[in-house]
């Protein structure tokens, strides 16, 4: 498959993100190869404002590293810092 | 046992859930919603949980907190939605059979829920504002930094940058969380590394107490690894620290030495000693190595391009024997000279990583704690060694002959079918000389153990020599029918 062409995937927010981005799921055509890659089309397009630095992702409900590759279909969800307890 | 909650928290109910007649204490936390944060007034909070990845996170932290302390049982519960300032937001319950694993178990709990559990919190505040803890600006900039951390380590010429960058990639594994491998511990805990394992079967005694200044009289009874990598955890949050609470065994040894970048041999005994050593030489990872008596220690560091090796040092002893002659596992020991051989080992280790200038493995250091001298010994590599000399110079005659290990081929027939290893010197093809036989680098002792363990063994190579000296050396560490064949290639 061509590593560029644009591919459906499945966004979930949750608390900053979620309010910021106005919806809890979302379904994108992107041409973001990496969870690094989409965050920053979300950024210029959703005006998420939490830098990505303070993130965790996970793909498919696991932690996975901000350069790994997304394939079609994948459900990403970006982990603000997180504050349990 | 974990849940996320939606409705009030009835701490009576899941209490009488822990009840069990081995546990002889419980040790409970509650989280409560307080009136005011950072100096703001709070009236509410609001719980948000990635639900599903937050009761696998959860679950996950339960069985590992569960593991650490065995015979400790575990429950949390976590609200969500909106909760009033006084009301229970967490619960956890940790019953032991001691009050110490109990203590150590809920703190263990806790601490990882607030790191790792998808779960967000928004304060209310009596003005109608509201803000997401943890995702504000200042947030960002007043959370854990490593580089603020790690700056007076970063300004050293010799760190720098660079040099952090080396240390975060690093993977250590500390064997032994004893006198000397609690202070090496420390200051690896606080140096940036990538991985650091604390790798120990033992619990904590009274008696070590005085030298294994990790742990506190209350943890007596607790394992050794689990309580020192807790402790670590909380000088320093940010290091990665893993706890390997099982004695370290050719079984699983491989496993533990491989892709690190360098291994901390803090064990007490010759047999635990020369397992590391020889992993880590078939594994290409440097060992730096301590032993103390009384007030005396001894530093070496094992890694490719330094001389010699351990067997270079003691051929054809058996460790078993070795620790019968001296007291290093439960004779008696000056704490400071653990403490000074143990941090030196730190030292090290991360002058290895850091490949620093002017750093030093060439030589052995013997340490006297009575008159504080150090002395540099410069090691040589004994070329008669039966692991690391050349086979044209290992002098078969200097050990004395031991026809019975040495085959004739007559008798290699007469055995009939064996399990063989051809010994392949550095750089030799791996072509056995003979079929059937497994090629095993020289050097690989681990390997040879291995196979030797397994039932008779035939060793085997070019020369016949390194197959003698690496059958006598196997002989003498106490393996039965280990034999050499009397001829080398056909
Ligand atoms: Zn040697």
């Amino acid at each position: 498959m061509n590593p560029t062409a644009p591919r459906l995937l499945q966004l979930q927010f949750f608390a900053a993100l979620r309010e910021q981005a106005g919806c809890s799921t979302l379904a994108v055509e992107t041409a973001a190869r990496t969870p690094a890659e989409l965050y920053r089309e979300l950024q210029a397009c959703r005006g998420l404002t939490l830098p990505a630095e303070l993130l965790r992702v996970a793909v498919n409900a696991r932690y996975v590293a901000m350069d790994t590759p997304l394939q079609a279909g994948d459900h990403v969800v970006f982990i603000p810092p997180v504050a349990g307890g | 046992m974990f849940e996320l909650a939606d409705q009030p928290i009835d701490s009576a109910a899941w209490r009488t859930r822990l009840a069990h007649g081995a546990a002889g204490a419980l040790v409970v936390f509650e989280g409560w919603v307080r009136n005011h944060h950072l100096g703001r007034p709070v009236t509410e909070l609001e719980y948000e949980a990635f639900d599903a990845h937050a009761r696998l996170e959860g679950e996950a932290i339960i069985a590992e907190v569960e593991q650490d302390y065995p015979g400790c049982r575990v429950c949390c519960v976590h609200r969500t939605g909106r909760l009033r300032v006084g009301e229970l937001s967490v619960w956890i319950g940790a019953a032991a059979p001691h009050r110490a694993a109990a203590f150590l178990a809920c703190r263990q709990v806790i601490e990882e829920l607030k790191r790792r559990l998808p779960v967000w919190k928004k304060e209310h505040h009596p003005d109608g504002a509201t803000e997401w803890v943890n995702c504000t600006a200042e947030a960002a900039t007043s959370r854990l930094s490593p580089e603020t951390y790690h700056a007076r380590q970063i300004a050293l010429p010799e760190v720098g940058a660079a040099g952090q960058a080396a240390l975060a990639a690093a993977s250590l594994l500390v064997v032994g969380v004893g006198g000397l491998g609690c202070p090496a511990a420390l200051y690896l805990a606080t140096a940036g590394l990538g991985r650091l394992t604390l790798a120990d079967g033992g619990l904590v005694e009274l008696s070590n107490l005085h030298r294994q200044i990790l742990f506190t009289a209350d943890e007596v009874g607790v394992a050794k690894a689990t309580a020192a990598a807790a402790r670590l955890k909380a000088h320093n949050p940010l290091a990665r620290i893993e706890a390997f609470a099982t004695r370290v065994t050719p079984l699983n040894v491989r496993t533990l030495v491989a892709g690190r970048t360098a291994v901390l041999d803090c064990t007490d005994n010759f047999t635990a000693r020369f397992l590391l050593h020889d992993a880590c030489r078939a594994a290409g990872v440097p060992l730096v190595s301590a032993a103390v008596h009384r007030f005396e220690g001894e530093l070496t560091v094992y890694a490719p391009g330094t001389p010699g090796c351990l067997h270079c040092q003691w051929p054809a002893h058996r460790p078993a024997e070795l620790d019968a002659t001296g007291d290093c596992a439960s004779g008696p020991v000056f704490a400071p000279t653990v403490g000074v051989l143990g941090v030196m080992q730190a030292a090290e280790a991360l002058k290895l990583i850091l490949r620093t200038p002017g750093a030093d493995f060439r030589h052995t250091r013997l340490l006297n704690l009575l008159d504080a001298s150090v002395l540099a010994v410069e090691r040589t590599a004994n070329p008669s060694c039966p692991v690391c000399g050349q086979p044209a110079i290992i002098r078969s005659d200097r050990t004395p002959s031991r026809p019975d290990v040495i085959l004739t081929e007559e008798a290699f027939v007469a055995l009939g079918p064996v399990r063989t290893a051809w010994l392949l010197e550095a750089g030799e093809t791996a072509r056995a000389g003979f079929p059937g036989a497994e090629c095993v680098l020289a050097g690989d002792v681990l390997r040879l153990r291995e196979l030797a363990a397994a039932g008779p063994l035939v060793l085997a190579c070019r020369s016949g020599v390194r197959s003698a000296a690496l059958a006598r050396l196997l002989r003498a560490e106490g393996m039965g029918a280990v034999f050499a064949r009397a001829v080398g290639a056909t």
